[in-house]
Formats: structure tokens, sequence, C-alpha cells
């Protein structure tokens, strides 16, 4: 028995041991937490909301926005000029804007942080956002071909990237005019260049920090005053987070950068600790150039996987700010909440807020002539699709299923979300314009009140594919099969699939209808109708048509802002009044918690993207 | 060489052949994981010769090679045979975390989850011995149907209905520990609790159909006839042998308890391996599963392997040749 003993005795002393191992938190002014955890803090790899609220802590780019209206205002360019082609951009950069560890930045790091987007080794989801740029698609596109011909061969990696670099020099608009100049030049004007530079994707980053270069002391010292691009750089033996492939010809990163102690910003914040899927840590950067008074001294991220806990944690007032949090855990909170009753949890009701954001859910229709399977496609139809969005009373999803009252759609761009443009209107719910619709388009309703066409066949089941990941999307596919099964007399199945395979089949065409969401990255209304273009890589849909391709050329040339958002209007009228090529359902809503007499500077613009150094924190008052 | 130490060296020897089997079959099953773990599966998409590019950088467009060039990685070979290229002996980087190689994310997570399975299992052999010796030595009573219910109840509920009336009470109301997170004794309380509670309730039934069978046997009586106190009769004749069943469980229990449970993990954002063991899985993150499932199947084996030599060691009369 004593032998039997040790086993909870051994037990005991490993588990106190592990413990022991731990070290104790910081106290932090602020702590939000979601349910994600972060995934990169590299800008040029980012593309999660999540991961870019980071960014914007860290870095600061050319532009940042106005948190009130999302015009710009000056970062780290402190004025700019535009050619009057509009098609030469020139930044000043201030020169006192530094990189924590004291080096200036300087327009270099901008030139490099977006080669480093264009370039296809840093594999970046937003490359295309500076395809407007004067010979950027190009030499993405050159360099992807060689490299996809690459013949390994003594220095053959290195004659690659030379002649890449000098490429890159010599036909891309993007240049640096001494240290604190910039210069980009576009393919053809964009009215909203100064928003799309506010975006986390083209922050800029160190270049030493990123490659992990190790230079000597002296040396070292000159790229600190002087900035790196004044000294050679190390060969890559002396790169600790960059190779070059001798097999490949392709740069090979490195991620581990990205850490705590080797991540340099020049952002409000700096990286204090990063602990994967425990927490993550900021602190006042002190190189910063504008801290504003009571700024939080350090921000703590959580991440709660399970919703309830983190409703808990935000009660026990362990957490000050929650994002994502589901609408399915407390709708008594949104009703109290959206009904102004303050009785029961007052500080649970005032802290609950659905505010509407920048994107669109919608269902995407199968625009193809024919199936996967090679039957012949209803949906090629724009009479079908036109009719199916008729049938569908929006409304009563928003009311009854969803829970959120969102703000219901008819069309892509979310209402009163870009500053000059109004969305035109798209269908409305008609149920009898709708059958008729589809009279028109050679299907009637048989005396057993199902679909057929002239010849007698039914119209095929309807095949209506939605993501398993959440309750939403399958209340919502169900609600649509009822509506439609009902006005239009179709049989209507629902196919759910988990989130991977979901994205293959629609990668692959293989749906007839299929639930999607999306949200826009730039204050112009081309972010949503680009989607559009026949020749688009997020064309799920495989909608094709020539005069929305020329519409929106016409748009992109046209030099009269006003003009030009008439003009987009008019694209996204026709869009969805006559081809209807995915069904909108409503703008997203976004579900946060935070106590408005705890937390200030809280943004409530559709664009959501909060500057964590605008937050101030003061002390509760009655709970 | 004794055949304590016999059976150990055949025992590390078959080591490396179940890992290379595990190892063929798991990578097997997680390439048939529909998908690609480079794609995102909403929002905007790189262009084409980015994907790619992205494909063939990793190996992903051709299973054999991705099959031996990662073998030879983790195994070290490729580094034996003169390739200093890849990562030795690592898993290298997690395909859906860039920033994180799986070694470190298995490093830093596998003690968070251990330190929780290791104060589970000492909390439920302490609840379920307790338990168990009551019921037994008292069967059909009152004492035994309050102990047995109690086991019930803990088999039954489900952790995260649990784990959700832990927070609520302990964190919320009473306010002694914080929700969820981990870094001291505080956090590690109620997730314990939560997650010993199946475990205890099995020791529980184990433990009293064991004490109740030993204390019918002949040597038993003995005891008692030679004049020992009930209590000496218990502690000293009747649990060591009516726990050697409880002994046999506890070996692969803990290795459930050790290498962490998803429920309890996301119920109280505890940042262990369990939780990101199903990630990994449901976003094909071929890396991440074969780095864990290469350690888990390690420690198994070593788990059982020490369970086998404590029983050898509790119980001299079992014998320990070549696994019969």
């Amino acid at each position: 028995m004593a032998r039997l003993l040790c086993i909870p005795v051994v037990l005991l002393a490993a588990m106190l041991t592990l413990l022991l191992l731990e070290r104790g938190d910081d106290h932090a002014d602020l702590v939000l937490a979601s349910e994600n955890e972060v995934f990169t803090l590299d800008p040029q790899r980012m593309s999660w909301l999540g991961d870019m609220r980071m960014a914007y802590a860290l870095y600061e780019g050319l532009v940042r926005w106005n948190p009130e209206d999302f015009t710009t205002q000056p970062g780290v360019a402190r004025s700019w000029t535009v050619s009057d082609d509009g098609l030469t951009w020139t930044f000043e950069l201030d020169p006192s804007a530094a990189w924590s560890d004291g080096a200036p930045v300087t327009a270099h790091d901008f030139v490099w942080a977006w080669k480093r987007l264009l370039l296809p080794d840093t594999a970046a989801d937003y490359s295309n956002l500076l395809f407007a740029v004067r010979g950027a698609r190009e030499i993405l596109q050159w360099r992807a071909e060689q490299l996809a011909a690459f013949e390994p061969g003594p220095d053959a990696a290195a004659a690659l990237l030379a002649a890449t670099d000098a490429r890159f020099d010599d036909t891309v608009g993007i240049r640096a005019i001494g240290p604190h100049r910039l210069e980009l030049q576009l393919n053809h004007p964009v009215p909203y260049l100064l928003d799309l530079l506010a975006f986390a994707p083209l922050m800029p980053v160190y270049r030493p920090a990123v490659e992990g270069w190790e230079l000597d002391e002296r040396t070292w010292e000159t790229a600190r005053t002087a900035g790196w691009h004044a000294v050679e750089p190390p060969p890559w033996s002396q790169r600790a987070f960059v190779d070059l492939s001798e097999t490949t010809g392709r740069l090979q990163p490195d991620h581990g950068w990205a850490r705590p102690g080797t991540l340099v910003s020049n952002g409000p914040y700096v990286l204090d600790t990063w602990r994967y899927r425990r927490d993550l840590q900021l602190v006042r950067n002190p190189t910063a150039r504008a801290a504003g008074d009571g700024m939080p001294d350090r921000i703590l991220l959580l991440s709660f996987p399970d919703p309830n806990t983190a409703l808990l944690a935000f009660r026990s007032g362990e957490v000050d700010w929650l994002t994502g949090v589901s609408s399915d855990v407390r709708r008594d909170l949104l009703d109290r909440a959206a009904a102004g009753q303050t009785t029961g949890e007052p500080r649970l009701t005032r802290s609950i807020h659905a505010v509407p954001a920048f994107g669109t859910d919608f269902f995407s229709f199968n625009c193809r002539p024919t199936l996967a399977s090679g039957s012949t496609n209803p949906f090629g139809d724009a009479a079908v699709r036109r009719a199916f969005a008729m049938a569908t009373d929006k409304q009563s999803i928003v009311d009854y299923v969803t829970g959120l009252r969102e703000p219901v759609a008819s069309t892509m761009t979310p209402v009163g979300s870009i500053a000059g443009y109004t969305p035109p209107g798209g269908l409305e719910y008609a149920p009898e314009q709708a059958v008729d619709t589809l009279v028109s388009a050679g299907w009637t309703r048989g005396d057993d009140g199902l679909l057929v066409d002239a010849s007698g066949a039914p119209f095929p089941t309807v095949e209506l594919l939605y993501t398993t990941s959440s309750a939403r999307h399958r209340r919502i596919a169900a609600a649509l099969r009822d509506q439609w099964s009902r006005t239009l007399g179709v049989d209507v199945h629902l196919v759910g699939k988990d989130s991977k395979a979901f994205g293959a089949d629609l990668r692959a065409g293989d749906f007839m209808i299929a639930r999607g969401r999306w949200y826009g990255d730039w204050g112009d209304p081309t972010t949503f109708l680009e989607l559009f273009r026949s020749t688009d890589g997020n064309n799920d849909r495989g909608f094709a048509n020539a005069d929305i391709d020329a519409a929106l050329d016409a748009a992109a040339a046209e030099r009269d802002p006003q003009a030009r958002m008439r003009m987009l209007a008019e694209v996204e009228r026709t869009l969805f009044q006559e081809h209807v090529p995915l069904l909108p359902i409503c703008q997203i809503v976004e579900v946060t918690m935070h106590d408005p007499t705890e937390l200030s500077g809280m943004t409530t613009h559709p664009r959501l993207v909060q500057y964590l150094g605008d937050v101030r924190v003061s002390e509760g008052v009655a709970p | 060489m004794t055949p304590l130490r016999r059976m150990v060296t055949w025992r590390l020897v078959q080591v490396p052949f179940i890992l290379l089997a595990v190892y063929t079959l798991t990578f097997a099953l997680a390439w048939l994981i529909p998908g690609n773990p480079l794609q995102r599966d909403e929002g905007r998409r790189p262009p084409a010769a980015i994907a790619e590019a992205m494909q063939a950088q990793w190996d992903l467009d051709d299973p054999w090679t991705f099959y031996w060039s990662y073998l030879g990685d983790v195994s070290g070979v490729s580094w034996l045979l003169g390739d200093r290229s890849g990562p030795v002996l690592e898993f290298g980087p997690s395909l859906r975390h860039e920033n994180w190689t799986v070694g470190e994310i298995i490093a830093g997570q596998l003690p968070i989850s251990m330190t929780l399975g290791l104060a589970a299992m000492l909390l439920a052999v302490i609840l379920g011995v307790s338990l168990g010796t009551l019921g037994g030595l008292k069967p059909d009573t009152w004492v035994d149907r309050l102990t047995g219910s109690v086991a019930v109840i803990g088999v039954s509920i489900p952790a995260f209905v649990i784990g959700t009336a832990l927070l609520m009470a302990g964190g919320v109301w009473l306010e002694w520990f914080p929700i969820g997170g981990w870094g001291s004794w505080r956090h590690l309380a109620l997730p314990a609790v939560a997650l010993s509670l199946p475990f205890a309730a099995w020791i529980a039934r184990l433990t009293r159909q064991g004490v109740i069978e030993e204390m019918q046997a002949d040597y038993v009586r003995t005891a008692r006839a030679k004049g020992l106190t009930e209590r000496v009769v218990v502690t000293r004749h009747v649990l060591p042998n009516a726990l050697l069943p409880v002994l046999s469980y506890l070996g692969p229990a803990t290795a459930a308890a050790l290498t962490g449970s998803f429920v309890i993990e996301k119920v109280f954002a505890i940042p262990g391996l369990g939780m990101h063991f199903v990630d990994a899985v449901l976003g094909k993150d071929l890396t991440m599963i074969m780095g864990i499932v290469l350690v888990y199947s390690t420690l198994l084996v070593l788990l059982n392997l020490l369970v086998d030599v404590l029983y050898a060691w509790v119980d001299p009369r079992i014998g320990v040749g070549g696994g019969s």
C-alpha cells in the first residue's frame, strides 16, 4: 500500500513543479478579448480583422483614418501632393518618425514593405491592393513565372533575385526620392488611394528586424542613425529570418521575427509578450511620435474560445472589451438593450452593442450555364435569380431568425458606410412578382403546386450549400427553404458542410446556391463591386458580363469623383435589379461588449477600425 | 538480464516501429481531410500565382514528397544524410499558425495540459478511492447509495455543463477563482475539479467492486481471525488487492487526462493541446496534426510501459515476461 501511495505523491510533485514555472501577469489598463487568437503580427501577411487591430496599434502607415468619419489624416506622411493627371503622388515623410529601436522611419521602409507585399515569395493575400501602381501586377507575375521555371544552379537564385530587384527599380512606380520623400506612380487615377494607404497590409516594416540581420555594433550604429538603406545587407547566412533557397530560387521567410524581442514597430505600441493562445500584451512605444493623454499604458489581449466563458469573464470584470460576441449567448440582453430597458442587469444591458459593420451577408447564385455535375443550371438564367430574390422576405429573417435585427440589404454596399456614395435600391420582397417572373422565364406551377417547365419537367431540386460552423447559417438556410418552397413551389435541399469542404466546393463552382459574406477593405464602392468583374479572383459565382466589366473600367477612368460615384451606383443598380449574381440578405452586425461608463473613444462607424491608443479607460461607477 | 529489464528493453525497441506505423496511418488520414490548409475559407483570396507558389513551397502538391521529406526532417534522417536545409528532429512550422513552429506550440501547451491532467488525476484518485472504499465496505446501505449517486453524476453530466456551473459558482458568485485563463493554482482549481469528476466516478466504481470482492476472500477471514482491527484489515490487506484494477485503469486514464480535454480547455479558456489538436484537424494543419499525434503516441506508449512496470513493482506476483 505504501508503494501505491507513491503514485499520487509523484504526480503531486511533478504538478507543482510545472506550476511553479509559470510567471504571474502584469497589470493591464485595458483588457480585450475575442473568440480567436491573433494569427500573425506581420502586416503584409494579414487578412483578419483581429490581426489588423493589432497592426494599427503596432504600426503607423503613411496616413491614418479619422475614426469619426473615416476621412484620412496624416500619419508618417506629413503632407502629400498629387499631379494634375492624378497619376503621381508624392509624400513628404516626418523626419522625426522612428522605429522602436530608435532608427528613423524612411521612404525606403515603405518601398521595401510594399515590394514585400508584391513578391510572390511573401504570399500576401492582399498583394492586389497595389495593382493600381504602375508595374506592380507585372512584377508579381514576372517573378512568379520565373520561379515556376527556375533551374537550380550556382548562384541562380541570387541572380534571379538581383534581376527582380533591378526590374522592380526600373519598372514599378514605387520610389524613394531621398530618405523622407516617397513617390507613387499609378496606372490610372485612384480617388481612394489615401484610404488604401491607411490599411494594415500597407504598413511599413523594419527590414533588419524582418530579415533578422546580424551586424556588428558599428554597422548597427550607422543603420540606427542613417537608416538601414545606408548599410550593406549582411550575407544570407547572417540573416536569421530569411533564406534564399538554392533549389526553388525563392526567398523563404521565417515568420519568427514577428514575436516579442525581435518585432520592431513604429506605432503607438510595441509588443511585450505573446504566448500562443494565452495572451498578448502591448506596451507604450517610447519612440512613438504622437502620444495622446491618457492612452492605456499596457493592453492585454485574451482569447476565449467559448462564448459563454467570454461573457462570464466580462461579467466578472476581468475583460473590459469583448468583440465578436455570439448573438446566441444572450439574446435577452440584446432584446433588452434594443428596447431601452435597464432593469435586471444594468451593467450588462448597457454594455452590449450591436453595431452595423462594413460587410454584407448574402447567398451566391451559381451563374454558370451548367452545373459542376454537367446538368443545366436553372440559375444561369437571370430571371430565375430575380424571382428567387423577390421571393425572399429578408425582414422576417432578421426579425425572427437571426434575432439581431440587422438592416436588410438589397445591394452589396452597406448604406451609410462610404462618404459620398448612396447605394441604389435592389429588388424588394414581392412574392407575386416573383411568380410572374418565373412564368416569364418559362416555369409555371403545375396542378400539384410544383414548378414545371413547358415540357412538364420539374424544376430541379435546389441545393442550398451552407457552413455548419454556426447555427446562424443553418437557420437562415432553413428559412430560405421554407420561403422559396412556399412562394415558388420549388423543392429545396439543404446541404451543410464544414468550412473546409464548403470552401473547396465554392472554389470549384460545385454548388447551386451557397452562403457567403464579404467585408469591404477600402472606403470605396469598388471594394464590393470589383467582385463582379468576370476575371476577379473572388468571383465564386462564375458571373461574367461584358457590360459590367466595361462599366467598371469606365468608372475607373472617370476623373470627376461625383460622376464616378454615379457611374458606380449605376453598376450596382444594374447588378442588383437585373443580373442578381447574389442575393444580399443583410448588413453584417458585430456584437461587442464594453461598459460605456468605463471605456470611451470607441468607434461606432461601420468600418469598425478601432485604434487602441484612442481608447480611454476610467474607473467603473455603479455596477 | 532480469525479466523486467528484458521487457523494458524489448518494448523500447518497438517504439520507433510503432511511431512509424502511427505516422503513416495519420498521414494517410490527414491527407484525406478535404480542403487546403493554406487557403482561407472566407475573405479575399490572393492572386492565383501566389496560391500555387505556396502549395509548392510546402510540398502540398504531392503527398509522397510531403510524406518522405517530413519524415526525413522529423526523424533526423535527412540531416544524417547530409541535407542541412530542413529542420532537424523538429515538426516544422505550423501551416495554419505561421508565426509558431509545431515544436514551440507543443512545448508551450503540453505542460499546461499535463499539469491540468495530473491535478485532475490526483483528485480523481483521492476522491474515487475514498468514495469507492466507503461504498464497498457497506454495500447496499445509504452510504453506498450516496457515494454511488455521486459517481453516477460525475460520469453522466457533460463536462461543459459542470464547467460552466463551476465558473458561475466559483468565479461569478463567490469570486474566488478567475474566469478562465492560465497562470496560477487559482486558474487550475476549477478545471481540475471538472476534469477529475468522470475519472473519479470510474475509479470509485472499480474500487467498490474490488473491495466487495476482496472482503469475501479467505485471507480476510484469516486476518480477522488473528485479531487484526477492521482498519488494518482494510488498509493492509484488502485495498492493495482491491486497487489493482484501478491501477490498470490509471494508465490509459492518465494518458487521456494528460493529453488534454477539448471541452474543458475550451470552457475554461485554457491554452492546452487538446483544443489545438481539434483545430488542427479541422484546419487540415498537416504539420501540427503529425506533430501532436507523434508526441501523444510516444507519451501513450511510454505511459503504458510505465504502468506495466509499476504493476510488477506494486505486486511482485504479476509476471513481466514479454508482455504475457
